[in-house]
């Protein structure tokens, strides 16, 4: 496959799926999101991830530490942001507390670790995911691992500049943009008759 | 530490795992615990999947229970037994690689007194006899002679476990480890001593069986490196695996190797825990 | 030490007014350093880079640089300069040859670890016999350590590129150490012009809070968290999560390529690309051969040069498209593996068209005749 053909999509992948970014895909600017690896307006990102959430089966948010943990005013809000979304796409809330290698102890029941994502997706059956308040570094090694052995639809709310390797990105995602994706997802509801 | 790092953010109290609402709850951070308190708090350690009857296990539960500001202390470790637990520790800890863990301690220590003037950082090293003596020898010692400010914990069970039970430059004169089919040729290093010669402020020797006096001597050990220098414990933890003795029969082990336990304190740092233990 | 003024990192680089100064490469870099507004710089001594650590040394007592010591070897250095990175300072240092290889085990640690660190290397031969003369065999075996490597060719690019790397390396998408590169005593010991901005205006701080893994400071959560762990248990997850690690670094590299471009202006710096045989050289190697070029025009051989500036993250794509039209292609080196050639080989299509050479190494100069006897042999060949 040429590199420029690659697309970030749903899984299992293979054996060992390649880095998105080595396949060509580029992160977005300001203003844009990818969808499956190419790279849209915000905006119809947002939709797009409204669309993904709510005709889930059964969609799971996995907050990271930086919004898990109150140490600042910005944290505490994005939290409380982040739980309204769930709640208005009926999502279940999978925590995911730190990063250190939790296998065999870990509950996937209540927990998911960047190690090993897939544990916690299969356990549950989750076919569509939120990563948010995570770490770059270990959003990504848990997307590509995500990719490669699960059917799970993966989008990335990233506070910095993105993930190549989430079927949906967006970027610069403070409670702000929260709150506009909420609209978003609201309105969505209403055309497809989500009560 | 600011307080809200060990707070969970009002949206996910209810989905929080147990272990993390008990760490809030009840965990040590900012509430001056020791070694008596051991028991009626959460330990910082989780879970550990080191051998029964580890001395060293034993050993790094002392010393993380008696750090006298664990809501502001940072652990450098190396690579060994002790390696397998860190990632279970409730702290910020860095593992580097073997045999460094003086130097990144070195550029940790400068680094957070730069960024933090106000509020002291404490730096511990906690790492193996091999880790200290033999092959990151050199970073101890040179970290010793400039005097940097955090304090080296050796966790001495005379030989590389991890590895699966090499001799070490810790293990004494005439035992058999792998590498030393024959018996090791060379007496235990001087660690103790060199550090005293190095120029270390605060010096001892202990077995955990003395657990307050351990508890004590950490406590002191970290509060001398804050305002002084470089410190250094040295503390027995036998290993049952690697030197083939019955897991109950660890602290029995180490009260016969160290029994007396050994301490040095500088004048400089003589006084100044005079005043801290007013 | 003069009152110093915090600026946009662009407008220093691109906009501010610059001054003529006569330098050398060891001193160019040190006027970087002076500007990057770093917190804490370790060194120990090495030929041909004592003498820039000498440079931040002064700068340190002036109070420009807020700490600043000589580590013990160059394996404690590299470790010094990572144990500060964790805990989110901002750092310089420099080394050369044997020194690189002493410190070789941090060089990929950095990178797994993504420390945002600036190291020059300022190249020079390795044992065995003893050299302490220009050779820069020891890029080759960087560009395979996960960090990103620049080959400044002049005083001139190593202050400019040294600058630059900084602000790479700190992007949160790409957070990687940075090597910086010159040729050992062609650059660091030789008197060039440098255009250099104020030297009261420097870079904002570096914000630890941007980066992709916490900052060991037990200010950032999460608290429960160990810079990097084992992740060793026998079993396809451990190692899956590793792969997954190891391909995460490579790929922060490649998101550096948009970084370089709006710094750097270009990974590669073209003359007469349309030329029938085509120099493709880092570093010095560069300068003689667009003297050879010069000289070779003049005789109406028609030849250009591709300068690459940037080894890591491969220029792959503009490699690829300049070896498309070119007969023959001619990569002089300073080392005797050959690597820029090897580099080359393995991308573009029709590898046989690729000279590898003329090589020199041991501390020889690269007279631009003996790259001119290269392109008129090849020029007989067409």
């Amino acid at each position: 496959m040429l590199s420029s053909e690659y697309r970030v999509v749903v899984g299992p992948e293979g054996y060992l799926a390649p880095a998105a970014a080595s396949m060509g895909i580029v992160l977005p600017e300001p203003g844009e999101g990818l969808i499956e690896g190419v790279i849209v307006p915000e905006r119809e990102a947002m939709h797009k991830i409204a669309e993904k959430l709510l005709t889930a089966k059964n969609p799971t948010f996995f907050p990271g530490p930086l919004v898990l943990w109150a140490w600042n005013d910005k944290a505490i809000a994005k939290a409380q942001a982040v739980k309204a979304l769930a709640e208005a796409v009926g999502a279940h809330i999978i925590p995911m507390p730190d990063y250190r290698p939790k296998y065999p102890m870990i509950n996937p029941q209540i927990e998911i670790n960047p190690n090993h994502p897939n544990l916690t997706i299969w356990h549950n059956d989750i076919d569509v995911c939120v990563f948010v308040g995570v770490h770059c570094h270990y959003a990504n090694l848990a997307l590509k691992i995500i990719r490669g052995g699960t059917d799970c639809y993966t989008i990335a709310l990233c506070g910095e500049f993105g993930h190549e390797d989430a079927m949906i990105t967006l970027r610069d995602v403070n409670t702000a943009k929260l709150c506009t994706l909420l609209e978003v997802i609201e309105e969505a509801k209403i055309e497809v008759g989500v009560r | 530490m600011k307080k809200g790092i060990t707070t969970i953010s009002p949206a996910f109290e209810d989905i929080m795992p147990e272990e993390y609402r008990q760490l809030v709850a009840e965990g040590p951070f900012g509430k001056d615990l020791g070694l008596g308190d051991l028991g009626t708090f959460k330990e910082l350690i989780e879970e550990h999947p080191l051998c029964a009857g580890c001395g060293l296990a034993l050993g790094i539960r002392l010393i993380i229970a008696s750090l006298p500001a664990p809501e502001n202390t940072i652990v450098v470790g190396t690579t060994g037994c002790s390696a397998i637990l860190f990632p279970q520790l409730a702290m910020h800890n860095i593992h580097s690689l073997f045999g460094n863990q003086s130097a990144i301690a070195t550029g940790l220590s400068r680094a957070l007194r730069l960024r933090y003037p106000d509020q002291p950082k404490d730096v511990v090293v906690i790492a193996g006899d091999g880790g200290i003596g033999d092959i990151g020898f050199s970073f101890t010692m040179q970290a010793w002679f400039r005097n940097e400010k955090f304090t080296t914990i050796m966790l001495d069970n005379e030989g590389y476990s991890n590895t699966g039970g090499q001799e070490s430059g810790m293990t004494r004169q005439g035992i058999a480890l792998n590498m030393a089919p024959t018996g090791k040729k060379y007496p235990k290093l001087p660690m103790v001593e060199l550090a005293k010669t190095a120029g270390c402020a605060y010096v001892a020797a202990v077995n955990p069986s003395l657990a307050r006096r351990l508890g004590k001597m950490v406590r002191r050990a970290v509060l001398v490196a804050r305002e002084i220098g470089s410190t250094y414990i040295q503390v027995m933890v036998p290993c049952p695996t690697n030197y083939k003795f019955s897991p109950s029969e660890t602290l029995k082990q180490a009260k016969a190797l160290n029994p007396q336990p050994i301490e040095y304190i500088s004048a400089e740092a003589e006084q100044l825990l005079k005043e801290a233990e007013k | 030490m003069v009152e110093r003024k915090i600026v946009d990192p662009e407008y220093l680089l691109h906009k501010a007014p610059r001054e003529k100064k006569f330098l050398i490469g060891n001193e160019a870099v040190a006027e970087a350093v002076r500007r990057a507004n770093i917190d804490i710089v370790v060194a120990y001594p090495i030929t041909p880079q004592s003498e820039a650590t000498h440079i931040v040394g002064d700068l340190y007592a002036q109070g420009y640089i807020k700490d600043y010591y000589r580590g013990e070897d160059e394996f404690a250095v590299m470790s010094a300069i990572a144990g500060a990175s964790m805990g989110g300072a901002r750092t310089f240092t420099a080394t050369s040859g044997p020194g690189t290889l002493r410190a070789f085990e941090m060089f990929p640690t950095w990178a797994g670890a993504r420390l945002p660190v600036v190291c020059a290397f300022m190249c020079r031969g390795v044992n065995s016999p003893l050299s302490i003369q220009p050779d820069n065999i020891e890029i080759g075996w960087l560009m395979d350590t996960g960090m990103l490597i620049f080959h400044a060719e002049d005083p001139q690019d190593f202050f400019d590129m040294t600058l630059i790397a900084y602000l790479v390396a700190e992007q949160p998408d790409v957070h990687l150490p940075v090597g910086v590169c010159v040729d050992g005593f062609f650059v660091t010991h030789t008197r060039e012009i440098v255009e250099l901005p104020p030297e009261n205006e420097i870079f904002p701080p570096y914000n630890p809070h941007l980066s992709p893994v916490p900052i060991m400071d037990m200010e950032t959560p999460p608290i429960r968290q160990m810079r990097d762990p084992f992740v060793m248990k026998s079993n396809y997850i451990s190692y899956n999560t590793h792969a997954s690690w190891q391909q995460e670094v490579r790929a922060a590299s490649i998101r550096a390529r948009k970084h370089i471009t709006r710094y750097l202006g270009s990974a590669v710096e073209v003359t007469y690309p349309e030329a029938n045989i085509l120099l493709i050289a880092s570093g010095t190697a560069a300068a003689q051969a667009r003297v050879a070029m010069e000289q070779a025009r003049q005789e109406g051989v028609d030849v250009g040069l591709v300068k690459i500036k940037v080894l890591r993250p491969f220029p792959e794509a503009e490699i690829i498209e300049l070896a498309q039209s070119p007969e023959r292609i001619i990569v002089p080196e300073h080392n005797i593996t050959g690597w820029l050639a090897r580099e080359i080989k393995s991308r573009i299509k029709d590898s046989g068209k690729v000279e590898g050479g003329p090589r020199v190494f041991g501390g020889m100069t690269m007279p631009p005749k003996i790259i001119f006897d290269k392109i008129k042999q090849n020029g007989r060949m067409m």
